[in-house]
């Protein structure tokens, strides 16, 4: 009955008007001093919140019965970043319910792609409140809420300029420690946005990169590479090939691969017993075997373990056939067969 | 509160091997184990625990990541969720509850060969809709709906289990095309993800796309296999079920005569709310939020019966672990099985019994539901390779299959389920024949390179090819046939096996050349396989055309279709 006199729809900005206002209401009221009879009203307005933002999430994914209206997207996003809804809703995020920072998540990080009169205004307000980012890393070191903010963090950092704020933080050093945390779905989460961050936008990396160099390096190889923890060690490894046999890192590259230390961190890694790390690893190793510009030392270390490498090498294959592995290595074994004579 | 009480339970489980104490492997697969283990520090609770095998496992790390994920984020009752998970050298552990009456599959192969009874079916496949039904609201497609993926504990509650291919649609994976903005256009996948048995037909068709509906599919077969104790088809090998699939529908009909033979009566609403999951227009499956509603749910019994009526009496799950691989030839076969079916959970026993059964286990050729005249196919089976047997039989369906479709050249799978209902007894037994024949059929293939009959199926290939095509786009052939490859791979491996414990035992030499000449023959089969799936990729824009132009002579289309019949290398070696 009740249904059948209600007022007409909720429009999408109205929808964004009341969950602000509830989160606004959450916020304030965050006191540990609550009253049992607040508390009765605050568990209403929660409930109210859920189903508000479950709602927001319909009206930009759609459902089984209807496809996503642009009209009302554009409303939305508009009215979502005319005021700090996204601030709000990270904040109080800690107070939903599990289902509601899951949508909330959604909503977030659907947020992020829509264009509103052919702009990303998601990423207008974020550069506005790159302080955001700072909350959002931090996820990392709570584990209840590490998966939601790690998941909004990766969609924000499809802006380019937010990218360069995250990289140029402080906070980049934290992703060391982050990626090996205990917990597998934590650590492998930071790891998928570590990865994003150095190949996602490839100028903004490469400039990062020729920066800051020399700690980013000496951290990549003593905490990952070196890591103890064999997933990190493959991950990184992996991460490093495609970092460098990246052109917009060609410069980064051929510094990388004219250390001596660099060059016994990766012989080192084709020493594993694992195979995929020896396979990722031999993808950077060819970098310094195919060096036309071999430093002196490089060229001394090839030598001094000519026949053990090419022992190697010659034993070494691919469970699959890989014409491409097939020829790297060939031309890696000619490479350290033609060094000058050994010593 | 709930949550937050879940959360802190979750935390407390140690994210260190070494507080936990290992008991026994009760289930392995391909690249992960499951172990039954107690964690010390938390009063030494039961816990179950995965290791899988990050080196071994072909699935990249980030599918790993994002089943980690979907386990630590869904919360419902009917949804196994993992305490924590931590890697250990190079494993990961994902401890999660122990459920001590194991897999609904492992239950069913050790006390209830022919199927459980319709009322406890009941129970169970209403915890699981449950389940679904939250899965879908989160945008989740499972994938992998099977009796082995369904978990009871020893209080009769059912949880579903393993996220390993499940998907979200709000996070499209790497193969998807994720640069798009988020719309329902990501509701569909195209991914061929699943155990072939289980497959809807439109993963299979994995072009046109697929999405909640084919979770409903799995769902109707998991019914069936609840019902008969395994799923249609399941005799053959997994690949070859998919090309049953492809050119066929299942038919209920089939299932229902066979019923009728073992003094087994289903229910009207079980076998209605079967046939709507089982629907091959998916839009035409309900969703599970309707299923739930349907009258063979009504009046459902609790855990407490499941307790009483299935539980009692059941070995442990160590116990069926343990006897599952007494049964087995030699144990190691256990882990060599069908990589693409995620190691289920407490259920290792299904891993090794699918790819061996078609080898080595008549019982489940007896029970075969779908072709109600086995009795000779039994006894082929145990000399299923020997050629004239085969050949013959080969002969004998392509006419029928010809007949058929001159008889009606539009004749498509979908129609041909439909069919059942108005077409009148005989014609049912001839379909019958054809479906039995369609199985010679792709034993036959594996005779081609006999000398005595290579004119003959030289023909025969040009119409089963031609056939195919009318019923098949080529598109979708070429995962399948990934998967067939990997399938074969698999085989192959059983067999090699099966070689080396043979080789260290007391069977005569001719067996082993028998295997080996198997192998050569699955091996050719899957190059002619892949030629054919090229062939039909180009066949089928001559076919669109020529069909377009001249619907009517569908034999003559028939007749001009080209396929390359020469004999692959072969390129796997023992």
């Amino acid at each position: 009955m009740k249904s059948l006199f209600k007022s007409k729809p909720k429009t999408p900005a109205e929808i964004v008007r009341l969950t602000r206002e509830i989160l606004i209401y959450l916020d304030s009221n965050s006191t540990s001093r609550e009253a049992a009879a607040s508390k009765t009203k605050r568990e209403e307005k929660m409930l109210e919140l859920s189903k508000y933002i479950r709602e927001l999430k319909c009206i930009l994914y759609g459902n089984s019965e209807a496809e996503p209206v642009s009209e009302a997207c554009s409303q939305l996003t508009q009215e979502f970043f005319r005021e700090n809804t996204l601030r709000l809703l990270i904040i109080c995020l800690p107070k939903l319910s599990l289902e509601a920072r899951k949508d909330a998540t959604q909503v977030v990080a659907n947020l992020q792609r829509q264009q509103v009169h052919s702009r990303l205004i998601a990423s207008d307000y974020l550069e506005a409140n790159k302080d955001l980012m700072d909350i959002l890393i931090s996820g990392y070191e709570i584990p209840e809420l590490a998966l939601h903010y790690g998941a909004m963090l990766r969609e924000c950092i499809r802006h380019q300029s937010i990218a360069r704020y995250v990289l140029e933080s402080e906070h980049m050093k934290k992703f060391f420690d982050y990626i090996q945390l205990p917990n597998f779905d934590i650590a492998s989460d930071a790891s998928a946005t570590f990865k994003e961050l150095m190949t996602r936008h490839k100028s903004t990396v490469a400039e990062f990169l020729t920066k800051n160099y020399e700690w980013f390096f000496a951290e990549f190889n003593s905490k990952l590479l070196e890591s103890p923890n064999y997933i990190t060690r493959r991950q990184a490894v992996k991460l490093l090939g495609d970092m460098l046999l990246d052109r917009a890192n060609s410069g980064v590259m051929m510094r990388y691969v004219s250390s001596k230390d660099n060059l016994r961190i990766l012989m080192n890694l084709l020493r594993e017993t694992s195979k995929n790390i020896q396979l990722e690893a031999f993808h950077v190793f060819k970098l310094f075997a195919a060096n036309q510009n071999k430093p002196p030392d490089i060229v001394g270390i090839l030598i001094a373990n000519r026949s053990k490498l090419l022992r190697f090498l010659g034993g070494f294959t691919t469970d699959k056939e890989d014409e491409q592995f097939e020829a790297d290595k060939s031309q890696v074994i000619k490479e350290i067969a033609a060094l000058g004579p050994s010593s | 509160m709930a949550v937050h009480e879940e959360e802190n339970r979750k935390m407390s489980f140690p994210l260190d091997p070494n507080s936990y104490r290992i008991f026994q492997k009760i289930g392995c697969g391909v690249s992960a184990a499951v172990y039954k283990a107690v964690c010390l520090p938390m009063n030494s609770t039961i816990v179950a625990i995965k290791a899988i095998d990050l080196e071994r496992s072909r699935a990249n790390l980030d599918d790993v990541r994002r089943e980690a994920k979907a386990m630590a984020l869904l919360s419902h009752p009917n949804i196994l969720k993992a305490h924590c998970s931590f890697t250990v050298d190079h494993h990961l552990w994902v401890v999660m509850p122990f459920m001590a009456a194991g897999s609904l599959h492992s239950i069913i192969s050790s006390s209830f060969p022919d199927g459980l009874s319709e009322s406890s079916i009941a129970v169970f496949l209403k915890e699981t809709l449950n389940a679904l039904l939250y899965l879908h609201d989160q945008g989740h497609l499972h994938r992998d709906i099977k009796a082995g993926n369904i978990l009871v504990d020893s209080d009769g509650s059912v949880k579903l289990a393993d996220f390993g291919v499940s998907a979200s649609i709000y996070e499209p994976n790497s193969s998807q095309t994720s640069s798009s903005l988020f719309s329902s256009s990501n509701l569909w996948f195209n991914e061929l993800a699943g155990t072939p048995y289980w497959m809807a037909p439109e993963v299979i068709h994995s072009h046109v796309g697929y999405s909640f509906k084919a979770d409903i599919w799995s769902f109707g077969i998991t019914a069936l296999e609840l019902a008969h104790g395994r799923p249609p088809l399941s005799h053959l090998p997994p690949w070859k079920s998919l090309f049953m699939r492809i050119t066929n529908s299942l038919r209920l009909s089939d299932y229902e005569k066979c019923k009728t033979s073992k003094n087994k009566k289903f229910s009207k609403s079980f076998k209605d709310m079967v046939a709507s999951c089982l629907s091959p227009d998916p839009s035409r499956r309900p969703t599970a939020e309707k299923l739930l509603k349907h009258p063979f749910f009504k009046n459902c019994r609790s855990g407490d019966f499941l307790v009483r009526s299935v539980l009692q009496g059941l070995p442990t799950v160590e116990e069926r672990y343990k006897e599952s691989l007494r049964s087995q030839h030699d144990p190691q076969a256990a882990i060599d099985d069908d990589e693409d079916d995620e190691e289920s959970l407490v259920a290792p026993v299904e891993k090794h019994r699918r790819i061996s059964g078609w080898n080595f286990n008549e019982r489940v050729l007896e029970m075969d539901p779908v072709f109600p005249t086995q009795d000779k196919e039994n006894d082929r089976e145990g000399v299923r390779f020997d050629g004239d047997n085969i050949s013959q039989a080969n002969a004998s369906i392509h006419a029928e299959e010809i007949d058929r479709m001159k008889a009606n050249p539009s004749l498509s799978p979908t129609q041909s389920c439909s069919l059942d209902d108005t077409d009148v007894d005989n014609a049912r037994s001839k379909h019958d024949d054809v479906e039995k024949d369609k199985l010679q059929m792709d034993l036959g293939r594996e005779r081609i390179n006999e000398d005595d009959t290579v004119t003959n199926s030289e023909e025969q290939e040009e119409y089963e090819v031609s056939s195919t095509s009318t019923t098949v786009a080529a598109a979708p052939l070429v995962p399948v046939l990934r998967l067939i490859m990997d399938s074969l791979e698999d085989e192959r491996q059983v067999l090699s096996n099966l070689i080396a414990g043979i080789s260290g035992g007391h069977i005569e030499t001719k067996h082993e050349e028998d295997i080996q000449e198997t192998i050569a023959q699955l091996s050719l089969q899957l190059e002619q396989e892949k030629k054919r799936s090229s062939d039909l990729e180009a066949e089928l824009e001559c076919l669109r055309k020529t069909t377009i132009e001249n619907s009517e002579d569908v034999s003559r289309t028939t007749y001009s279709v080209q396929c390359s019949n020469t004999t692959g290398p072969i390129n796997i070696s023992i």
